[in-house]
């Protein structure tokens, strides 16, 4: 086991880190920002290095002050947390050449799953499902035609050089199909002056699903399970719910299987997640891979029964993957908030500033990783993210209204929180059918914003 | 009492709101004057400011974290980066520069080791050098006071 880890990260996540490391009898070392002196993570951390100004590509990002500042401390390994970076295969191979373990995959499996086009072709090859797609671009109507005909209506006509919704087309039909192909084309060759397009499947109300994956350096590769996290505003996840409303016994070990097929292709090691995205008639497709642990794992955690941050540190020195995780079953439901310091009724503009009052829910079933604390002032220079609320229960509609319960306790003044609104979601009719998809949140927001005080 | 105490008697003074502090004993006389803002209140801790039977006490409870703003008199040079702090070039040399002395901006002051590299660090102030803040040999972070100078 490691004697000594230095935290790359800050907030919630470098508190979780520590956390893991108190109870496995490893010191702690945390870096920090300037503004950061007075977070949580510098506080509970055995040591302590202030490695730069608040800009994050001044500090966080700074791989020389880091590496410094592993060495000054004498430190046997790094856990990068999640941003910043965790993703950063040039990182891990600083690391291995210092002699420092990076507490996470190989720098090579983050370069091949890193790449979305490297990634989609190693699931490919894994025969994991992809969403189909022209392998390159539309030549003519001729060949758009023929390429949709064989992924199968509806498809998406998008631009290369795309982007902001621009030169794409839905097509559910050839009259339609033949429409957007010229349109598109058009559109984006007065956007982008490229006018060239692909086609590619679309997915109808689709759910984002991601399968927890975690490999020892054994060679062992097991998965814990999904997490829906369909409930997202412009791309950022605001609730998760594991297990997912959808999920049945055999499509789960469909898809745990692709996952796992896919890990041990590319000698994957620690945590990783899959993320797919699957139709209403339980269609998956490949999207991207995560080679590091997520924001949301604390719903896995919950209802594995697995200490996920732990085991990461564990798997990395050397330990195999326990009988514990390897046997772990799903029990109940969990679902996490997270609590941003933003204003639902202006436009979830963030707010940083200072927290005046702060009364965190508890009782049986909740758990709160958070950083804030009663008078901490929150630093303008980072994500607005201050708090996770965990909600654990045996049954979906008991931990939703346990999650509305403590969300209803949560007192923080002081700063506008998106607590309301969660709020809001947790006593909606169809979140609590658990019929939603992608789209959901953008088209509850269409109605205005619904706040539970 | 040592410049560490003296530098928790500042900062005390100042989180207080104390313009000034006289003490005498033993042979020894000190006194303190902090410029205080009009904006902080004007009031004085009932509590005594140092405990004076164990002075190794005066340590802060933080992590070796940067010290929070004591009151600087006059400039610091501050480190720019994390290693380990050498006031001279090499161990058998005399130190880069001598309490007393005159600096420019171009002057380097002292070298920082980092991940196996001697960097040289130049002042980019200019001033008298009053005291020399960081340590030979030990490790330094970033922001950290090497040099104060006037």
């Amino acid at each position: 086991m490691f004697k000594k880890i230095l935290i790359a990260n800050r907030g919630e996540i470098a508190l979780r880190i520590i956390r893991a490391c108190k109870e496995l009898g490893v010191q702690s070392v945390a870096i920090y920002s300037e503004p950061d002196i007075h977070s949580l993570h510098v506080q509970l951390a055995d040591e302590a290095i202030c490695i730069g100004p608040a800009a994050s590509s001044d500090s966080y990002l700074k791989i020389d002050r880091i590496i410094s500042a592993a060495e000054i401390a004498d430190v046997d390994a790094i856990h990068p947390g999640y941003g910043f970076l965790a993703e950063n295969a040039h990182f891990a191979d600083v690391c291995d050449s210092c002699n420092i373990k990076f507490i996470g995959p190989t720098a090579q499996a983050i370069r091949m799953m890193g790449d979305k086009n490297s990634a989609r072709d190693c699931a490919r090859a894994s025969g994991v499902p992809i969403s189909p797609g022209s392998d390159g671009i539309i030549a003519d109507e001729a060949e758009a035609l023929r390429v949709a005909r064989k992924i199968g209506y509806p498809v998406m006509i998008k631009a290369v050089a795309g982007g902001g919704g621009r030169g794409m087309r839905i097509a559910s039909n050839e009259g339609s199909l033949v429409q957007g192909y010229h349109a598109a084309r058009m559109e984006a060759e007065k956007a982008f002056g490229n006018g060239a397009v692909y086609i590619e499947k679309f997915i109808v109300n689709p759910h984002h699903i991601e399968f927890q994956v975690f490999g020892d350096q054994h060679g062992r590769v097991v998965h814990l399970g999904e997490r829906d996290c369909s409930l997202q505003r412009r791309n950022q996840k605001i609730v998760e719910e594991c297990p997912s409303p959808l999920m049945t016994p055999e499509l789960r070990k469909k898809m745990g299987d692709a996952s796992i097929k896919l890990c041990e292709s590319v000698g994957y090691q620690n945590a990783g997640t899959i993320e797919y995205l699957v139709d209403d008639a339980g269609n998956f497709y490949f999207m991207e891979m995560n080679t590091r642990i997520q924001v949301e794992h604390p719903i896995t955690e919950e209802v594995y029964g697995c200490d996920l941050v732990k085991h990461q540190i564990q798997i990395a020195a050397g330990e195999h993957l326990s009988d514990h995780v390897i046997n772990a079953q799903p029990r109940g439901h969990a679902i996490e908030c997270r609590i941003n310091a933003e204003d639902p009724e202006k436009n979830f503009q963030p707010c940083p500033g200072n927290i005046d009052l702060y009364y965190a829910p508890g009782g049986r079933g909740i758990r709160i990783d958070s950083h804030a604390y009663a008078g901490y002032p929150i630093p303008p220079n980072y994500d607005s993210m201050i708090a996770k609320v965990i909600a654990t229960a045996s049954n979906r509609t008991a931990c939703i209204n346990r999650m509305s319960r403590a969300l209803g306790e949560y007192m923080i003044t002081g700063i506008k929180t998106t607590i309301p609104f969660q709020q809001a979601i947790m006593q909606n009719s169809d979140f609590r059918r658990g019929a939603y998809h992608t789209g959901f949140v953008e088209s509850l927001l269409l109605k205005g914003v619904p706040t539970v005080r | 009492m040592d410049i560490k105490e003296i530098r928790s008697l500042i900062d005390l003074m100042k989180k207080n709101g104390v313009a000034v502090f006289k003490m005498e004993k033993e042979g020894f006389k000190i006194t303190l004057k902090t410029a205080v803002s009009s904006g902080s209140p004007q009031y004085i801790s009932t509590q005594p400011l140092v405990q004076w039977n164990e002075p190794s006490s005066i340590t802060d409870a933080a992590p070796t974290a940067a010290p929070a703003d004591p009151v600087v008199v006059g400039i610091e040079v501050k480190s720019p980066m994390v290693g380990t702090f050498y006031d001279s070039p090499s161990p058998e040399s005399p130190a880069f520069i001598a309490v007393g002395q005159e600096i420019t901006p171009d002057t380097v002051v002292c070298i920082i080791e980092a991940m196996k590299v001697m960097n040289e660090v130049k002042a980019e102030v200019s001033g008298t050098v009053v005291e020399i803040c960081a340590e030979n040999g030990k490790p330094v972070q970033y922001g950290q006071a090497l040099f104060r100078l006037k």
